[in-house]
């Protein structure tokens, strides 16, 4: 069992060591209380988790919403109970929370939002776009609604029956808006 | 240039189309050049989202989880207490004081409120103007705070929801589809909590707890229907 | 009750219709306002006088009726139904309102009398609000802020956030969440089936404070020296504490504890989610 020892400083590099198998003991511990367990299941788990949060909230928000999810799941993990693995219980709850929190601030807007910016007139903004990420940042771009039910089936696999029922629509809805995604998406393909 | 059938190609290329439109589509395909390219381009797509890189964070976000995290709190899980399999009995008719309202709202639809327990939950009844709007003069309340022990009267709740959503049904046409859709889907939330509450009902069937539960969701199945063919009748 | 009317009709574009009128008021008069679609923003001013402006398409009508006890405001459309109509009026703040439409999001601010708000498609959002505020919408989110009185939060399909608030209030919705802080209130109810539920306010002697959903999770955050007799009841659900909670087996699936010395009582129900009890300062995030 590994433990950390305390005059060791924990590298920055993030995503080491192999979900699974060690996600169990840290779970248990973390339960307990041991912070240095969930602090190996953060790194574990904080690159796809942030890899989420940039795309379903964008690029600026993604840090933060990454601090919450991880605040959240300490709070939750009484409620875990290992029938699921502890990743895809810990996305589950990421999804939540980014999901929860746009539809706050939706709510508080005005309704012009109701506008669809197409993905054409957006690029027409003069924009940095990082050449290296050229796809990525497309979604980026897309309609809100478009974009997080493309993340959420192409990117992360969720059925349509889950995410029309994770963003409160119908699945027609759903896959309305995947299409549209993917057609917008078309032209960013990398040559 | 689109289609009858480009919009289609997302649901074609997920398998989620039945037999015939499948047919329809590849038919389709088979001649138009432009939906076969369009087709592969959403194949592409598709195929390059599943091949994302992982986006670690720029920094380690560590130092600003930690401090957050409030030492764990003692969790009770509430079926570690609860007695396996003995069963509590609880007296029915004293516990279970039923208080039934009954309001006749419009040529037969009858609506319910139901009040388990001695908590007086606020009930609140058909506007005047509404009323007018209906055609109806004052609602009556026949058997005011009448105590029925035993019956809890679902039936009767069942009864006043199947009038109301053939209300319903005859005129959704005069709403605006949007709201029908929003107001369906609400619909089946609280049926699903009416059948998990039922279920549950089913091996503790004198609970209190889950017979207040379900009185509550079908009191608000009935306002929620209420209100939406008021707003046909408006 | 005298009238001076000052009206002023600018026809802006061949499309569009500014309307723009005063009425001097006496106090007790009340506002009606019934917008098809668009919006009803309604601000407060000092002067015992009311100020209409709207813009709308010339296809639709803005009638404005004054009776003994009233103005009555309200779109009608020359051909069907009217087109969406965007309201900026500035009452008096001792002016009860009441306000309604179909496709209509509603704004009040600075209101120190009752304040009435019914939509169908739209939002409600409401700062101040005394006496009686009823907000209804069923597809739009509810909030208000700095309201004292009895307070009716309804929504079906969205969120109800309240904010400052003094009296009884209840919320209720279906498929959103119900926030509540800084409350101040002897009598507090609510529900929600499809949401989470958080509270954070006083807990008053001898008041009753209930709150219940379906599947989502209950957060209640406490002054320390809350006293109630507290009931948790669920059926799949958990419950965490950070005051100590020594539970007595009530029967079925409900379990009850003591804090202080009981003086008020709190129930706490959830079908599934998890029913959490918290200290202040510590923030409710079912839903934030």
């Amino acid at each position: 069992m590994e433990r950390s020892d305390p005059g060791v400083t924990t590298p920055t590099t993030i995503s080491e060591g192999v979900p699974g198998a060690d996600d169990r003991d840290d779970v248990a511990r973390a339960r307990a209380g041991d912070a240095r367990a969930f602090e190996r299941l953060y790194r574990r788990h904080a690159a796809r988790v942030h890899g989420l949060a940039r795309r379903m909230m964008g690029p600026g928000p993604a840090d933060e919403a990454t601090q919450d999810v991880f605040v959240r799941a300490w709070e939750k993990l009484g409620t875990f109970r290992g029938e699921a693995a502890f990743g895809t219980w810990l996305h589950r709850l990421a999804i939540n929370l980014m999901l929860t929190r746009r539809a706050w601030l939706g709510g508080q807007r005005r309704r012009l939002d109701d506008r669809e910016e197409t993905l054409a007139a957006q690029t027409a903004r003069p924009a940095m776009t990082d050449l290296g990420m050229d796809f990525d940042g497309a979604i980026g771009r897309l309609p809100e609604g478009a974009r997080q039910v493309f993340v959420l089936h192409d990117v992360e696999g969720y059925k349509h029956g889950e995410i029309a029922a994770m963003l409160k629509v119908t699945s027609g809805t759903t896959k309305a808006q995947l299409h549209r995604a993917r057609m917008l998406l078309r032209r960013h393909l990398e040559a | 240039m689109t289609h009858e059938w480009t919009d289609r190609l997302s649901e074609y290329l997920d398998g989620e189309l039945e037999a015939r439109e499948r047919a329809r589509v590849e038919a389709h395909l088979a001649g138009c050049a432009e939906c076969a390219r369009t087709l592969a381009e959403l194949k592409a797509v598709v195929a390059r989202a599943s091949r994302l890189p992982e986006y670690p964070p720029e920094a380690d976000l560590w130092p600003g989880i930690e401090p957050r995290l409030a030492p764990r709190r003692r969790v009770i899980d509430l079926r570690a207490l609860r007695p396996g399999g003995r069963r509590v009995t609880v007296p029915v008719p004293q516990v279970l004081a039923v208080v039934l309202v009954l309001m006749l709202l419009s040529a037969g639809a009858v609506w319910l409120a139901l009040e388990p327990w001695t908590t007086l939950r606020a009930v609140p009844g058909p506007e005047p103007a509404a009323n007018a709007a209906l055609g109806t003069s004052d609602a009556t309340v026949p058997e005011a705070a009448g105590v029925v022990a035993a019956d809890f009267g679902f039936s009767r709740y069942d009864a006043a929801i199947a009038d109301l959503e053939r209300t319903l049904e005859q005129h959704r046409g005069q709403l605006d589809p949007a709201t029908v859709r929003v107001v369906e889907l609400n619909l089946r939330l609280i049926d699903r909590a009416i059948a998990q509450a039922r279920r549950a009902l089913e091996s503790d069937p004198a609970n209190p707890y889950l017979n207040n539960h379900l009185a509550d969701q079908m009191r608000l199945k009935v306002d929620v229907l209420r209100q939406i063919t008021a707003l046909i009748h408006a | 009750m005298i009238l001076n009317l000052a009206a002023v009709l600018l026809v802006t574009s061949s499309f569009t219709v500014h309307t723009d009128t005063t009425l001097a008021v006496k106090p007790g008069v009340r506002l009606q306002v019934n917008n098809f679609g668009g919006e009803i923003a309604i601000s407060a001013w000092g002067k015992n006088a009311v100020h209409i402006e709207a813009e709308h398409s010339f296809r639709t009508e803005v009638g404005i009726e004054t009776t003994e006890g009233a103005i009555k405001v309200e779109t009608r459309g020359r051909r069907g139904t009217p087109n969406a109509t965007d309201f900026k009026i500035v009452i008096p703040a001792w002016m009860g309102v009441k306000l309604s439409g179909l496709y209509t999001d509603v704004e009040v601010e600075g209101s120190q009398a009752d304040v009435r708000a019914e939509t169908v498609k739209g939002s409600i959002k409401v700062k101040g609000g005394r006496g009686y505020v009823s907000l209804h919408s069923v597809e739009g989110s509810v909030s208000v802020e700095g309201a004292q009185g009895k307070i009716e939060l309804e929504s079906v399909n969205e969120g109800i956030e309240a904010t400052d608030i003094e009296g009884e209030i209840s919320a209720e919705t279906v498929n959103g969440d119900v926030v509540l802080a800084g409350v101040k209130s002897p009598s507090v109810e609510v529900s929600t089936v499809n949401g989470n539920i958080c509270y954070q306010g006083e807990i008053a002697k001898g008041g009753h404070y209930s709150f219940a959903t379906h599947n989502g999770d209950v957060g209640l955050t406490l002054p320390d020296d809350a006293s109630a007799s507290v009931s948790v009841s669920t059926f799949s659900g958990d419950f965490e504490s950070d005051f100590k909670a020594k539970l007595a087996d009530t029967g079925g699936k409900r379990f009850s504890f003591t804090l202080g010395s009981g003086d008020a009582e709190i129930a706490l129900e959830s079908f599934e989610g998890t029913v959490r009890l918290r200290r202040a300062g510590e923030k409710c995030d079912e839903s934030r």
